[in-house]
């Protein structure tokens, strides 16, 4: 998988090497852009998701103190521009930064949970944290390391909004061998 | 009001656990798959590239994670109404769902409590969900569970 697929490389190495970086915490990385009500509904649209907090301002006024933000779209929030004047690749989450022998990947599970309500004007920031590497399993997709990370998303005021864990599952696609 | 914004809430008072949510069947179009690096900026190429699908051994491109959870989400708030909170949910990507299939949503209520795990021990009411995301075959895609806050008869969820 070359980089002009992806976006970024996915880097290759061993189990071992994975392995040494269990633990590492990456530096605060803010947010691109403010939550903000626009992407807010197009993200609502997609979902065909008719919530009145995502829709209607005076309800979320009242009922939130503001639109409120789609709990699914947290990781949006966090994703670099694609592409900037200043050129430069952007950063990939730390779970596509770990080395292993897997070309591809795909994401396993998604554990979150929600502490205040995310609204618009908020301007988030993340830290993730790399908790666990399992060790080569065998699944429909082919063989691989399921990757845990445990992210924790503050806004600008330094208080905790969310915090999830995810498992991601970096694999050797086998289509080649059929 | 907005003509067809779900503003009608369940309240926590009345919640009985047992009861079946309301099913959802929601088709994916190619369109819909698109949708996702264009809402969620997610431009891995499996969500986009029906070639770099195939060659993960995927048939065609799937919807991302942000799209399953939001599905999640909408299933539970369409049931709970809109001055309910997602306080935690949990979803395992356990099976694609590929552009051209409908994502099928159902759900029951497993439990109804109070804990005071808010601000300054604030009581919270919630209820627990265990949801199923299937395919149109029946597949079971993405079993969750997921807990929300709501308000009771007596007071709201604070914002």
């Amino acid at each position: 998988m070359g980089i002009e697929e992806t976006g970024y490389e996915i880097p290759v190495g061993t189990y071992e090497d994975a392995e040494a970086m269990v633990g590492t915490t990456t530096p605060v990385r803010f947010g691109e852009v403010d939550v903000n009500v626009p992407m807010i509904r197009h993200f609502a649209a997609m979902a065909h998701d008719a919530n009145a907090g995502y829709w209607d301002d005076e309800f979320a006024e009242e009922q939130w103190g503001g639109v409120i933000a789609p709990p699914g779209m947290l990781m949006t929030w966090l994703i670099p521009i694609e592409w900037k004047p200043s050129g430069g690749r952007p950063v990939p989450l730390l779970t596509a930064q770990v080395p292993l022998p897997g070309d591809t990947l795909v994401n396993a599970s998604n554990e979150a949970e929600f502490y205040r309500p995310i609204r618009a004007g908020d301007h988030l920031n993340v830290v993730e944290e790399l908790t666990e590497v399992s060790e080569a399993k065998r699944t429909v997709l082919g063989v691989g390391h399921f990757v845990t990370t445990v992210s924790t998303y503050r806004r600008q005021d330094g208080e905790v909004v969310a915090r999830t864990t995810n498992v991601l599952f970096r694999f050797t696609s086998e289509e080649d061998d059929a | 009001m907005i003509a067809g914004v779900s503003y009608t809430q369940c309240y926590w008072d009345d919640v009985e656990p047992g009861e079946a949510l309301p099913r959802v069947d929601d088709e994916i179009t190619y369109r819909r798959v698109i949708m996702n690096p264009a809402t969620t900026w997610d431009y891995f190429p499996g969500h986009h590239d029906p070639e770099y699908a195939r060659s993960q051994g995927q048939p065609t491109i799937y919807v991302n994670t942000m799209h399953v959870l939001g599905f999640v989400d909408r299933f539970a708030t369409d049931w709970a109404g809109p001055r309910s909170f997602i306080a935690k949910r949990k979803v395992a990507l356990q099976r694609s769902i590929f552009a051209g299939d409908t994502m099928v949503g159902e759900g029951r209520v497993l439990d109804k409590r109070t804990d005071a795990a808010g601000d300054g021990g604030r009581v919270r009411h919630l209820v627990d969900l265990e949801i199923t995301v299937k395919n149109q075959h029946g597949d079971l895609c993405c079993p969750a569970a997921v807990t929300l806050e709501l308000p009771s008869r007596s007071r709201k969820v604070a914002g």
